[in-house]
């Protein structure tokens, strides 16, 4: 396989312990930067995965978190920069689009089920039904810990468009839609997934985010992917118990 | 149970594994009867085919019994002895309903591999890396069949497993590369590589009615073979100064109406050209040699065929101007098995196609790493190692 990711990817925590040199010396000073570069390299980067991307940002959100409140309780001064960090919080976008073998109006119905986006998300998050169509998310972190939000359904659109919206109160801030278009002759439906997400971690998860956007994306076709083969043959391709001489399945 | 693990370049052992599970509803498991070495195995085993793991399970040209099915399993039932092509297909997308059953959709649980390497992912196979789906593979007691009423073939009595067991992958891909080459009468056939898929492209131009078909290969025990199980001339690459040459004067100066590439990434060869390739796969600059993909373009006539079924990487040196001013077709794909199962079991049972002298060796499993080592090497004859449990 191509090595260029490979090696971007580990440049990736020097240029961006430099890049958020400002911030995180006047913040946390060297030590810190360097655990959360540390941090966020061993937990997600290297694993370049989906899952591993949103524990990666998510540990980082946490890391910051954690770091932040303890600061906070120390000096006044913080609650100034949360605001103006709040105010300037920048969405990651992802977007991509896969032709499903079935009818835009069959395709609608089973996104909009409850147990369906849990079954898509199933690699990195658990996606659970709440009241009037929201949806409540839940990611595991490393060492037990865990990020939730919660999204409201904005938009509906039968059987064209779904458009949701984390809610004010959640801590990641993220909207996405997905739309179902017809495809030409036997081909089915054109389905297009957009995602945009601001993870809680301010300035040092979005300077990640942006290096790292390559992962995300991938990890919106994993799902638009596991949606086709739900759609088209009831399963989704599974390696769980999947024999091998390794601990682990996958 | 006991299986054949991949761990690490030319490192296979046999260990004690997790048996199996249904875990989807359109599962099978079978107890593995036979299972067979395939040359395709040897890129990974020798580290020129990335994405392994250590602790792989590989092999995936297998048959066996169905011990336990799915819920949603309605063809296939508990005692059917079957066979099952090396690719895992859905039958509901796409490409399955269009005969396109390798590239089916639905299968691979590891997309993002070759939607980077090759724009778009293929279907998965059984132990054969995980750029290919990541599946437990089949040199084992047990192994998993996904969508079992797709992709487990009832076989008909009266068969021997060695009879049977080459219709899982060798079979196939030999028929589909003959298939591809849209033979004429008159048509002369050359095939590059008198392994297991070389030998059944071999029989299976013939069957589809070729007046000749001409084998390219360096070994004598495996030119014999091709001569005496499926009528071909042999013609030994290491004994003539030009293929290309020698292949234009034995078709009258027309060149072969079609070329097979039965060979792939490891191709050997002799002269400058395979001196380069040699080079720079060592150097790990490319992954691929691949003369005798160049020779097969070079010696096939003009307008004529070119059907590559050796497996190859990512190639660089591709004489393509001669495909475009020749107007030579390329045709090419990992095997339909599906698409041509029905019509190969009933050649075996005509007696049309027998595909069992290919398993030259037998081993249990236990000794599959012997078997894989007398395979690689081409020792003692070795065309296939087929393991027992």
């Amino acid at each position: 396989m191509p090595s260029s990711r490979t090696t971007a990817l580990r440049e990736a925590p020097s240029q961006a312990a430099a890049s958020q040199e400002d911030l995180l010396t006047k913040r946390w000073g060297p030590a810190a930067s360097t655990v959360v570069a540390a941090t966020l390299m061993s937990l997600g980067l290297r694993r370049r995965s989906l899952g591993g991307t949103v524990v990666a940002l998510a540990s980082g959100a946490l890391l910051y978190r954690g770091l932040h409140s303890r600061r906070r309780s120390l000096s006044t001064e913080r609650r100034a920069s949360t605001g103006e960090e709040a105010r300037r919080v920048q969405f990651t976008q992802v977007e991509h689009t896969l032709t499903v073998g079935r009818p835009a109006d069959v395709l609608y119905r089973l996104w909009s089920e409850p147990s369906t986006l849990s079954l898509l998300m199933a690699h990195f998050a658990e996606v659970t039904p709440t009241a009037g169509n929201g949806r409540h998310w839940r990611i595991h972190g490393p060492f037990g810990r865990e990020v939730s939000w919660d999204s409201r359904l904005v938009e509906d659109r039968p059987p064209e468009l779904h458009r949701w919206e984390s809610t004010e109160d959640s801590p990641m801030k993220t909207r996405g839609w997905v739309r179902f278009k017809p495809a030409p002759s036997d081909w089915g439906t054109e389905v297009t997934l957009h995602l945009e997400f601001a993870p809680p971690g301010g300035a040092v998860a979005e300077a990640l985010a942006k290096r790292m956007r390559g992962i995300p994306s991938m990890q919106v076709m994993k799902a638009l992917r596991r949606f086709k083969s739900l759609a088209e043959t009831g399963e989704i391709p599974t390696l769980d118990h999947n024999p091998s001489a390794r601990v682990s399945a996958d | 149970m006991r299986a054949l693990c991949w761990n690490g370049v030319n490192d296979l052992r046999v260990e004690t594994v997790p048996d199996p599970e249904i875990v989807s509803p359109h599962d099978a498991i079978l107890r593995v009867t036979m299972s067979t070495t395939c040359g395709s195995d040897l890129h990974f085993i020798d580290g020129y085919l990335p994405t392994m793991k250590a602790g792989d399970i590989i092999g995936h040209e297998f048959m066996g019994e169905v011990v336990e099915v799915g819920r949603d399993v309605r063809k296939v039932k508990k005692g059917d002895r079957v066979v099952v092509p090396s690719f895992i297909v859905c039958g509901n997308c796409w490409y399955c309903d269009h005969q396109l059953w390798s590239l089916c959709d639905n299968t691979n649980p590891k997309p993002e591999y070759q939607q980077v390497a090759f724009g778009y992912p293929s279907a998965g196979i059984y132990g054969y890396t995980h750029a290919f789906g990541g599946y437990a593979g089949a040199h084992a007691q047990f192994v998993r069949v996904p969508h079992a009423d797709n992709d487990c073939f009832l076989v008909p009595g009266g068969l021997r497993d060695e009879q049977v067991l080459f219709l899982s992958d060798a079979a196939p891909t030999g028929y589909m590369g003959a298939d591809f080459c849209d033979i004429q009468p008159g048509a002369t056939i050359a095939v590059w590589g008198a392994g297991g898929v070389g030998l059944m492209a071999m029989r299976s131009a013939y069957l589809l009615g070729a007046e000749r078909v001409i084998a390219v290969d360096r070994f004598p025990e495996r030119l014999a073979m091709a001569e005496r199980f499926t009528g071909a001339e042999a013609l030994d690459y290491s004994q003539v100064e030009s293929v290309v040459d020698v292949l234009r004067e034995m078709t009258g100066g027309r060149g072969p109406d079609a070329c097979i590439d039965a060979v792939g990434m490891e191709a050997h060869g002799t002269g400058p050209g395979y001196a380069y390739d040699r080079a720079k796969q060592a150097l790990h600059l490319h992954s691929d040699r691949g003369q005798a993909l160049r020779e097969a373009i070079l010696a096939c006539r003009k307008g004529g065929t070119l059907s590559v079924l050796g497996v190859y990487g990512l190639m660089d040196k591709f004489p393509l101007g001669a495909i475009m001013n020749k107007g030579l077709t390329l045709r090419t794909a990992q095997q339909h098995g599906q698409k041509y199962m029905h019509r190969l079991l009933e050649h075996v049972v005509k007696g049309e196609l027998d595909p069992s002298f290919l398993a030259t060796h037998r081993f249990s499993l236990e000794d599959a790493p012997r078997g894989y080592e007398l395979f690689k090497k081409k020792e003692d004859g070795c065309v296939r190692a087929v393991f027992t449990s």
